[in-house]
């Protein structure tokens, strides 16, 4: 299911010009990340993408779908949405129910829900934690409740707000297995991230923005070698990008390693 | 999420420069002459001869007649029809509804409840819109006033802008769970688990971090508390405080003595 | 004599039997930046509440050792006695919002009114520390129209502003933008430099190595290891238990591992890294 976003402006009713023009495609199945400065547009463009705010100018298409001409809760079916504050969403009394309300909301039969809160589970190594009240566990665990509560609901495109911060190596490594996963599955998955290493490693093609217009879009590798235009949206190259400069290494490199064969040769 | 979160708007003014006690006073008094003054015409006297002319010399007659023909007419005339279709008094029928009689004495009864309870409001939208909370505050803590008590207004003033900010993330993220919020009352209704239960939660931990925070930054602190804000007073200020007390005692007499 | 002193430190919460934190030993010098380190629930926010005295004078629960600093001890001082010479920012900025304010300026003065400082003293720090943390821009928003990183930004400046002579950061930087963190690293140190004391809970390894004086691991309530932060990032006790470090680190570990690196310590910065590994090309 691809997305279409044209020519799209949006501003908030206070008169902030949060969009200024975004025109996007993204194909079904690609792992994109959005990047930029605080303040850049990268929230307002992902929610426009399940249709929590819909355009002031242009037209954002999911599939067939014009985001203007259904409810949220029917994008819902299309786009998941991971939220950056898991405590904004929970309230079961367990894990497993918290999981399975979005596929019960889509009205799936029960089979269906309980196979997909399960599978949701195990990805986000939760199948040992199902009967524990979600407010038990530690924020680090609540993240994940609140990633395996969208996975289950099985949505052909799935976008993560900030999934890494104030996460620790080892949660992090959790999320990026979770991508890793939705993509050999064949889901689109769009990732705002301050996290550029993680970005580096996980995304094969990346937007920066920058004051509601995009700066950059292409693959992972050629975006981030562009350490002069990303610093315009207050980002750095990854840590392994800079090193390979520094080096003098002639192709970018984007993880350690694409850094340890380019050193080989 | 909206950048205004009180009724103030900042001009430079005669009215704005006023202390905020003496505003208090002055809507107070405002609001019991209209109630106690036993003249018939005394409510829109008030309305004309002081509230008015004190919204255009405060330059906020755009702001101040915006309220009150938007937000003060339509609940005041609601009051106005329903007392004056209900009041069962006089005999001269001037309108009829179905079996309802409005009479000569129920609109004129009507008439000077509605103005008395426009004054009220009136009077006080004047006051929040010449006067910053902030300031307000801090100048009653000054006097006395116990500065946790401030706290809890001001905070109280500010709940419904942190309220709604905490609301629309929750319901931003469960509509994205196909939580239907848009459609009938009923499935309306079945949503409030979803929607309340992370608020509860939410504002359970915002209580004890916000103690937190704001002990962080010396809230208990035993030192005498300053203001960033120097709030004029004068003793002109104070003479009129007093009279305007004065006025009040005089008019709560005059009302005795009248009945 | 240093001028923090954690002695035996073991401290759980209440209605829990778990320490939170166990054993802590902890000297830190005037001046000092110290990084904490460690897994989300390790213990590295219960360190900093207990640095900023809201262990035991906020969280109850049972409590063993002391925490002096400047020469007195935490429990004998009250809570308001405390944080005028320590303060605290931590995690979520949303609820570091005072709600008695209305601007962004007037938010920053809150501390500096409940302490009593003059009006126009409070004008200038507030200015001044605007420009520290280069929020200039952001004076007259309110503070509920900010975006999480804003925030952030906004917390910091409120306590930056009181002047603590103990500074105690949890994840102060964690919803900014990657520049926006490096800028409030860089301005940590400059205040350590100053005389500040400094302790802040991070997981960005890159500018803890660059920016602080010393590491701090710690592990389940405990202190797994601490030193120079070449020392303990590098060091295979960190690696064995799973911390996260540097890129520059965990990629010259792997080339080790393959016989690249030749090296005898693992880099922390780019400029290290660019040193070990231009010597493989």
């Amino acid at each position: 299911m691809n997305i279409e976003i044209k020519s799209l402006h949006f501003a908030y009713p206070d008169g902030t010009e949060a969009l200024k023009g975004i025109s996007l495609t993204i194909a079904s199945g690609e792992q994109i990340a959005i990047v930029g400065q605080n303040g850049a547009g990268k929230t307002t463009l992902a929610r426009h993408l399940n249709g929590l705010l819909k355009p002031s100018g242009g037209t954002v298409f999911v599939g067939d779908w014009e985001t203007t001409q259904h409810p949220v809760a029917k994008l819902a079916a299309r786009v998941g949405y991971v939220f950056q504050n898991p405590d904004e969403q929970l309230f079961s009394r367990d894990v497993l129910t918290e999981v399975s309300f979005g596929p019960r909301n889509l009205g799936y039969a029960k089979e269906k829900v309980d196979a997909l809160a399960q599978r949701a589970l195990a990805l986000t190594e939760l199948s040992e934690k199902t009967e524990v009240n979600p407010y038990d566990l530690s924020p680090t665990w609540r993240k994940m409740v609140a990633l395996a509560s969208i996975i289950a609901m099985d949505t052909p495109i799935v976008v993560f707000d900030e999934p890494t911060t104030g996460q620790d190596a080892a949660n992090v490594a959790r999320i990026a297995r979770v991508v890793a996963e939705l993509k050999r599955e064949g889901k689109t998955v769009i990732a705002i991230t301050h996290d550029i290493d993680f970005c580096a490693e996980n995304f094969e093609r990346v937007v920066a923005l920058s004051r509601g217009q995009i700066l950059l879009d292409g693959a992972t590798r050629d975006v981030l070698g562009q350490e002069a235009v990303l610093a315009q949206t207050y980002v750095e190259p990854p840590q392994l990008t800079r090193l390979g400069k520094r080096l003098g290494l002639k192709e970018t490199v984007v993880n350690q390693e694409e850094l340890l064969q380019a050193l080989k040769k | 999420m909206s950048d205004r979160l009180s009724f103030h708007v900042q001009r430079d003014s005669f009215l704005h420069r006023l202390n905020p006690l003496t505003k208090l006073t002055l809507a107070f008094a405002l609001v019991v002459v209209a109630f106690v003054l036993p003249f018939y015409w005394t409510p829109i006297f008030v309305l004309f001869a002081v509230i008015v002319p004190l919204s255009v010399s405060g330059k906020i007659f755009r702001e101040f007649s915006w309220a009150a023909l938007r937000l003060i007419l339509p609940a005041v005339g609601f009051l106005f029809v329903m007392q004056a279709l209900f009041q069962p008094i006089g005999e001269q029928v001037v309108f009829k509804f179905y079996f309802l009689d409005a009479t000569t004495e129920s609109v004129a009864y009507a008439f000077r409840n509605a103005a008395r309870i426009f004054v009220m409001i009136s009077a006080f939208t004047l006051f929040l819109l010449s006067t910053h909370p902030s300031e307000l505050m801090s100048d009653l803590t000054r006097r006395g006033l116990p500065s946790q008590f401030s706290y809890v207004v001001i905070s109280t003033l500010q709940i419904i802008p942190q309220m709604q900010a905490k609301a629309n993330a929750i319901i931003a993220a469960q509509r994205s769970r196909g939580l239907d919020t848009e459609s009938s009352f009923l499935k309306r209704a079945g949503a409030l688990g979803p929607l309340v239960g992370p608020l509860v939660f939410g504002s359970l931990v915002e209580v004890e971090e916000r103690a937190i925070a704001i002990e962080a930054r010396g809230f208990t602190s035993k030192r005498a508390k300053t203001s960033l804000y120097e709030i004029a007073d004068s003793k002109f200020e104070s003479v009129l405080r007093w009279s305007l007390v004065a006025l009040v005692v005089l008019s709560i007499g005059l009302n005795l003595w009248h009945s | 004599m240093a001028f923090v002193n954690v002695r035996n430190l073991t401290y759980a919460y209440p209605l829990t039997k778990q320490p939170a934190l166990q054993d802590i030993n902890l000297q830190i010098e005037e001046g000092e930046f110290v990084a904490l380190i460690g897994a989300n629930g390790a213990g590295k926010s219960t360190l900093c509440y207990a640095l900023a005295g809201f262990v035991p004078h906020f969280f109850k629960g049972e409590l063993q050792g002391e925490v002096e600093a400047d020469g007195k001890l935490s429990s004998q001082s009250t809570l308001s006695e405390w944080t005028l010479n320590v303060g605290l920012t931590f995690q979520n900025p949303f609820n570091q919002i005072s709600g008695a304010k209305y601007t962004v300026f007037e938010e920053i003065a809150f501390g500096l009114e409940n302490i009593g400082v003059p009006r126009e003293e409070i004008k200038v720090r507030v200015e001044e520390a605007l420009a520290l943390t280069d929020i200039r821009e952001l004076a007259r928003r309110s503070p509920y129209s900010l975006s999480g990183g804003q925030q952030q930004r906004v917390a910091l400046t409120s306590i930056l502003v009181m002047r603590p002579k103990l500074l105690v950061l949890d994840e102060p930087t964690s919803q900014m933008d990657p520049v926006g963190a490096k800028e409030v690293f860089s301005a940590v140190r400059k205040l350590a430099q100053e005389g500040m004391t400094v302790v802040m809970a991070e997981h960005k390894t890159e500018w803890i190595a660059r920016f602080a004086d010393r590491v701090v691991a710690l592990k389940e309530g405990r202190i797994l290891m601490q030193g120079a932060p070449r020392e303990v990032l590098t060091s295979d006790l960190l690696f064995e238990n799973g911390f996260g470090v540097s890129r520059y680190t965990s990629a010259a570990r792997e080339a080790r591992r393959r016989g690249l690196w030749t090296k005898k310590s693992l880099p922390v910065s780019l400029d290290e890294a660019a040193e070990g590994f231009g010597a493989i090309r």
